[in-house]
């Protein structure tokens, strides 16, 4: 994969974050799990690398079939495999977005992060690669 | 935590203070337990949990929010409503809740939810915790379980226990508590002295656990001593728990923590108290113990604390071993043998009649110590005995007394110390013949 001088757009979907993950942990390994979580978010967010992201409810519906005529909640047998949250990122391309993924301190605690880069254009008329460019822009102005 | 994490600790991101989840933990258990009633600990305990837990999975994917004790709370006062709608409790009104949720849910308000108010539940708790119908030992875990919120896996750890024993035992105290149907209430009239001295001697026993270097982590166990100090600080901004003797206790706490950083040497060592190098004693704690030493002087009580105390500040206040003033502290201990005779008062006078009347009158106090028979099984007995001996060049039966103290003790810097003290013995000739 090339790597861009540009900054592109990558989703990170979290997976399997589910609160029985850290249900083992005394409270102060608590404590160090989030400290050293939030320096990962702080960190990025300090590089203007991530852009936004935030976490869902864990109620989930799913809509389906002719007319949306299947309706049916969650939680799913494959409960774990949900989506449970996502962060924006703009980095130089799937490399450097996947080593961002496995630096987060979740990893150790069964967390799933499934990384996909986003298309240039949206069809809701955002150009995602064009914010990206106006961030760099105002970086190198 | 993960094994082979060489990373140190970063800092604290903002709003999260030192211990968070621990106290946050107390606090919501004071809080939801006002709200499901005493008799439901269990059911308050498993709300904070899953509050706590999904503020994990939360934080996991978005890191931590500006006001982490407001966001917890609004997420387990929904959790404790949820479960009251599901067991539609009696005796319990659903508005309360309501209530209480308006209160403290448009969020900044929380983490302030009236200093007072959350200073209350916490000595509700307290008092509910050494309730007189719970055993003391089983007093101090639930205390630090649902008070101070540690893990029982950390309780098992300080107290070198295992998890299951601990649970087995916090269940069993839940029970009952539940039986008892305690009021959630902090005791007034004449309910109030006799609840306080169950508080302070269950304080003064989770002190002890941490002070004792005999066994255990020893990190978490210096956290139980600041546990304690807390709790007695805490009891000292009520007016029920300001008394004397709360200051008394809260002195001797402070003055004996002053001396932790002096009493392991470099290899993790015991010292003894003539050994340790007193400018790494705590001059700030031992400032704040004498002034709560002072304030615990007003009134004519006179308890077992203000005498504890009373002796742990002449040794802080001995700028050497060879100045302290043994004459003060054997009348203290005097004191205290008349007031709280107990085998290891009597054990630790001794030592203070050594260092004025000699090793002879020492070992005849102990001969004379009237229920000597309960200290035989304590290490610490045949360690003074062995002192004793070895000062009165007697190595063959100081080596005996230290080999039987050793068998006594736990793991630990005891047993180091009186390993040393072995060796010293057996290298003066106390080498136990072939014949």
């Amino acid at each position: 994969m090339e790597t861009n001088a540009t900054p592109v757009p990558f989703m990170l979907f979290f997976r399997n974050t589910g609160p029985e993950n850290y249900q083992h942990l005394s409270p102060e390994e608590r404590q160090q799990v989030v400290t050293r979580w939030n320096d990962w978010f702080e960190g990025l967010v300090a590089q203007g690398k991530a852009i936004e992201g935030q976490p869902l409810e864990m109620e989930t519906r799913i809509v389906s079939g002719p007319g949306g005529a299947r309706v049916t909640d969650g939680p799913f047998p494959e409960a774990k495999e949900a989506i449970a949250g996502y962060v924006t990122l703009m980095v130089s391309g799937v490399e450097e977005a996947t080593a961002i993924a496995q630096r987060h301190p979740g990893m150790a605690y069964g967390m799933k992060i499934e990384v996909r880069q986003m298309t240039p254009d949206c069809h809701l008329g955002v150009n995602t690669r064009a914010r990206g460019r106006s961030k760099q822009e105002v970086a190198t102005d | 935590m993960p094994a082979g994490d060489p990373a140190p600790p970063p800092a604290q991101p903002a709003g999260l203070v030192e211990h968070f989840f621990r106290h946050e933990t107390g606090r919501l258990h004071g809080a939801l337990i006002r709200l499901l009633g005493v008799h439901n600990i269990t059911l308050a305990e498993d709300v904070a949990q899953e509050a706590m837990l999904r503020a994990l999975r939360h934080w996991s994917m978005g890191g931590v929010p500006a006001n982490p004790s407001a966001w917890i709370t609004r997420v387990a006062m929904n959790l404790a409503k949820d479960a009251l709608r599901h067991q539609r409790m009696a005796g319990i009104k659903e508005p309360d809740v309501i209530t209480h949720l308006e209160i403290t849910a448009p969020s900044p308000a929380v983490a302030v939810e009236g200093s007072q108010a959350i200073r209350d539940d916490a000595l509700r708790l307290l008092f509910i915790c050494c309730h007189p119908s719970i055993a003391p030992d089983a007093q101090v875990v639930l205390a630090l379980k649902v008070l101070c919120g540690f893990s029982t896996g950390e309780i098992a750890r300080a107290f070198l226990s295992s998890e299951a024993a601990i649970e087995k035992q916090l269940t069993r105290t839940k029970q009952r508590i539940q039986q008892a149907g305690l009021a959630y209430d902090i005791p007034e009239g004449e309910d109030l002295a006799p609840r306080l001295d169950g508080v302070l001697a269950a304080l003064y026993l989770l002190f002890n656990e941490g002070y004792k270097a005999s066994a255990g982590d020893r990190l978490l166990r210096e956290e139980l001593c600041e546990e304690a100090v807390r709790l007695a600080s805490l009891l000292l901004t009520h007016p029920a728990g300001r008394t004397p003797r709360t200051h008394a206790l809260l002195a001797l706490m402070l003055l004996t923590a002053a001396r932790f950083p002096a009493r392991l040497d470099e290899h993790g060592d015991l010292l003894r108290l003539d050994d340790q190098d007193r400018s790494k004693w705590n001059q700030p704690l031992i400032e704040r113990g004498l002034l709560q030493l002072v304030e615990a002087a007003r009134g004519h009580e006179l308890s077992e604390y203000h005498l504890q105390a009373g002796i742990a500040a002449i040794h802080c206040t001995a700028p050497d071993a060879a100045s302290t003033d043994w004459v003060r502290i054997l009348r203290h201990y005097d004191e205290l043998n008349r007031l709280k005779p107990s085998p290891i008062v009597a054990l630790n006078r001794a030592v203070a009649v050594a260092k004025v009347h000699g090793p002879p009158a020492a070992l005849d106090a102990i001969a004379a110590i009237p229920d000597r028979d309960r200290l035989e099984s304590h290490y610490l007995l045949h360690a003074v005995v062995g002192e004793l001996q070895w000062r009165q060049k007697n190595h063959r039966a100081a080596a005996e007394s230290f080999r039987r103290a050793l068998r006594l003790a736990q793991v630990g810097p005891e047993q180091l110390y009186l390993t040393r003290m072995l060796e010293r013995s057996l290298g003066e000739g106390g080498q136990p013949q072939a014949e």
